[in-house]
């Protein structure tokens, strides 16, 4: 008798906890945080929760779409560096509109270099991103010189008030979060688009002689995923009042997670828009309820990173 | 061998098996004696896999016994029964890529023995050992340097790199022409005349009647009938496995009465690889084959032709005008489809559900202008394709994997059938098809060219395609040798000119 077996005798409970796990440890965690601490439902508290989220969550909707063709984005942590010094700098010089739409299309335009060299260069993902997360890092700091660009427009002065206001009791950029994954959920259920993705990390080279642009849409989810990080950094920068080079020290690593803790499978393929928010929470609320507990920050790394492992060997249940 | 006829080498005695609460073998026995070929038949599915993983301790049997030399043994894994003499050589290739021959084959002694390795020592053993199979492979060449060909000739010597008394083959010819598979023959009936005891499984009955002593035959996980390979003929072995006479394995066809060309291809060479000057033009409502020995640039051809490859030089006319198949995209717009003979590397999606694998290739149809898809016409349209072919499966939302190779085949075809498609060019159109599959997938060849579409088909399996094809065309490394029409068919005429001068 091998495990498999057994698991599939025991009838429907068990099975439909792992098929709805990311779910369930969300709920779990949630109950469990309540019980420990009185504090953590308080709104102060899941406002700050939500905010702290938000812009790390867009930028883990950009790494799903990546990952699910098999790839990986490790430029994005400093990219969010370097796109929140660029927006400071721009909301100090230009009108908002234009500062907003050029840190997008600023995003953009680097994820594309990620993208034609992973395409028509046939860099490893990896290496390539690692490149452009040096080369990202360093520019940070060569245009803020070293120091954080503080907000000193009233266009400055309106980012920081959304960035910190809510609407209805929840922040105005957990919203934006809500927005960008609803978004990427629809196109991978309902688009041609997300169909295209799926394939192309379940078998490339099946994709390639069935006809599928595998390059472009390559291309497009590095660009993507660019762009939602320039989001992440107007995100970010208005929540601080400021672009910092320093932000966003080994963010990749915990968009990752997040993916990963929502179901994706890293060789491509497989993962949701609404798993990867589900792991974003998660992760963050892991973080919070340690806060809470005054748990110092030396350790919480060390229950994450268990937390991490957990959650994937969860998964292999699931996919057997 | 003088064996008194009770003594058997293996005995599996009422093995039964059930993944979950489906039962895959129902009270099985195998009886192999020593110096023996014996033939394990059945459709996909019948068990024939799970039985011989059970043998080799990939899979805990439920109930039963297994006997090696009347020794009741009980192999837990593949390296218990490597150590009791079982060795097999699975159909999907168990070798390490990124290592060479000599490092393959003894692999599994490398981490036992010695801190310190002789390369030399090793490399020489690994030649030896595949010369005296008859083949030539340089022994420190990587594995993924070789052919299919080649690999498979490294797995069957990594299987009798140590003391085998069972070799079990899983279909071992897939891959290999003719004159390859000739050789494995005489290499089987050596390893035989030294006593060692073979349980072969192969879709390929002719081969079966060639060199097996005994038949044992497997349906629905149940034993149908074991007896010595000159008590029946073919007819009767299917008619035990699919439990009903199969009349017709080919179906007839009428020739088409088109006279203009659909497909013209004129001096077609490839910039990579070794096809040069191929013209031949082909018909609407014909079927054409590609016939040639392995590594003759059949594949190769129909990858040029479908854009997979790089070009050379060539044109190729279209209804009389000419096209440029730059890329696969290219290809699939003029309305040309591809099955890739490596169907689980090329041709479907594994991990994707039969729906998502099917409307890949369709989604312009069954989306709007926004890419939307109706997941209602989707729906739909999967439906009738699965019908249409015939695919057996609980729902559209089961995955690929779970389904057997005949099922997976289908669904690879069905890709291209949803489509307004001109050509389709099927490489192996029933590799690893089972026989009813196999009629089923004829049937769909010969519907796809009454239609009006141009087939381009391209099989290692002889009778297959001269059963199938209104013209063959063969070719030898990469150039065209003629193309036969189909009053001159035959075994040796193809033969003769794939070989070339050497044969009579």
């Amino acid at each position: 008798m091998n495990l498999s077996t057994q698991s599939n005798n025991s009838g429907g409970l068990f099975a439909f906890l792992i098929k709805y796990n990311t779910i369930f440890i969300f709920i779990a965690l949630v109950i469990l945080s309540a019980c420990i601490s009185d504090v953590f439902f308080t709104s102060i508290n899941l406002s700050n929760l939500l905010k702290q989220v938000s812009g790390i969550g867009i930028i883990s909707i950009g790494m799903l779409l990546v990952i699910l063709t098999g790839g990986i984005d490790l430029s994005v942590g400093s990219l969010l560096a370097l796109l929140a010094v660029l927006f400071a700098i721009f909301v100090n010089t230009l009108v908002l509109p234009a500062a907003i739409l050029l840190t997008i299309l600023i995003g953009f335009v680097i994820g594309s270099i990620s993208g034609y060299l992973v395409t028509a260069q046939k860099v490893a993902p990896f290496i390539a991103t690692l490149a452009i997360m040096t080369i990202a890092r360093g520019l940070g700091f060569m245009y803020s010189k070293g120091a954080p660009v503080v907000f000193e427009t009233d266009g400055g002065a309106f980012m920081t008030n959304f960035g910190n206001g809510s609407f209805l009791g929840i922040p105005n950029i957990a919203y934006l979060f809500l927005l960008v994954a609803i978004i990427a959920q629809v196109m991978l259920s309902y688009n041609v688009f997300g169909r295209l993705l799926i394939a192309i990390g379940s078998n490339e080279q099946a994709a390639r002689l069935s006809g599928v642009k595998v390059d472009r849409y390559k291309f497009l989810v590095y660009a993507i995923s660019g762009a939602l990080v320039g989001l992440a950094a107007i995100v970010g920068a208005s929540r601080t009042n400021l672009g910092s080079p320093n932000m966003g020290m080994g963010l990749e690593l915990d968009a990752i997670a997040a993916v990963v803790i929502g179901g994706a499978s890293l060789n491509g393929g497989k993962g949701s828009a609404i798993n990867t928010l589900m792991g974003v929470l998660i992760l963050g609320l892991i973080g919070n309820i340690l806060n809470l507990l005054n748990v110092p920050s030396y350790p919480q790394q060390v229950i994450k990173g268990v937390i991490i492992i957990l959650a994937v060997l969860l998964q292999r249940f699931e996919s057997k | 061998m003088n064996t008194p006829n009770n003594i058997y080498r293996v005995e599996m005695r009422n093995i039964s098996k059930s993944f979950g609460i489906v039962p895959v073998l129902k009270d099985v026995n195998l009886k192999v004696k020593p110096g023996e070929i014996h033939a394990v038949l059945g459709e996909n599915g019948a068990g024939k896999s799970t039985l011989m993983k059970i043998l080799c301790g990939v899979h805990a049997k439920d109930s039963g016994s297994i006997l090696l030399d009347q020794q009741i043994i009980s192999p837990k894994n593949p390296h218990d029964s490597q150590q009791l003499g079982i060795s097999i050589v699975y159909q999907e290739l168990s070798l390490v890529n990124e290592l060479s021959v000599a490092e393959n084959i003894y692999l599994h002694q490398l981490s036992t023995h010695k801190f310190w390795i002789n390369w030399e020592q090793i490399n020489q053993d690994a030649k030896a050992l595949i010369q005296s199979l008859g083949f030539d492979i340089p022994s420190t060449k990587k594995i993924k340097e070789l052919s299919p060909v080649q690999k498979q000739v490294v797995e069957i010597a990594k299987a009798l790199s140590q003391d085998t008394k069972v070799l079990i083959l899983d279909e071992p010819t897939t891959v290999f022409d003719p004159k390859d598979t000739q050789k494995l023959f005489d290499n089987l009936i050596r390893l035989k005349e030294q006593g060692i005891s073979i349980i072969y499984i192969s879709h390929h009955l002719e081969e079966i009647f060639k060199i097996a002593d005994s038949i044992t035959i497997l349906k629905d996980g149940a034993v149908n009938g074991s007896m010595p390979v000159e008590d029946i003929d073919i007819d009767g072995v299917i008619q035990l496995m699919i439990g009903r006479e199969l009349k017709e394995l080919y179906p007839k066809r009428e020739p088409t009465t088109n006279s203009e060309s659909l497909l013209e291809v004129a001096n077609l060479s490839a910039a990579d690889t070794i096809v040069e000057d191929i013209s031949f033009s082909i018909k609407a409502g014909e079927v054409l084959g590609i016939a040639g020995l392995g590594g003759s640039g059949r594949t190769e051809t129909a990858k040029l032709l479908f854009g997979a490859d790089r070009k050379k030089s060539g044109s190729i006319l279209l209804n009389g005008k000419n096209i440029t198949t730059s890329s696969p995209v290219a290809a699939v717009k003029q309305g040309i489809g591809f099955v890739s003979e490596d169907r689980k590397e090329e041709g479907v999606f594994l991990n994707l559900s039969i729906k998502e694998n099917i409307s890949l290739t369709n989604l312009k149809a069954i989306s709007n202008k926004l890419g939307f898809i109706s997941l209602k016409k989707e729906q739909e349209k999967v439906q009738e394709l699965i019908n249409k072919l015939n695919i057996k499966a609980n729902s559209q939302e089961m995955l690929v994997r779970d389904l057997s190779g005949g099922n997976q085949q289908k669904v690879a075809l069905a890709k291209w059938l949803g489509r307004d498609g001109k050509i389709i060019i099927i490489d192996e159109p029933t590799r690893g098809v089972d026989v009813g599959a196999k009629v089923e997938i004829y049937e769909l060849i010969n519907q796809l060219s009454s239609n009006g579409i141009g087939v381009i088909v391209i099989s290692s399996d002889m009778p297959e395609i001269m059963g199938i094809s209104d013209r063959i065309m063969v070719l030898k490394e990469g150039q065209l040798q003629g193309i036969l029409t189909k009053e001159n068919f035959s075994e040796e005429n193809i033969l003769r000119l794939a070989i070339g001068e050497y044969m009579i």
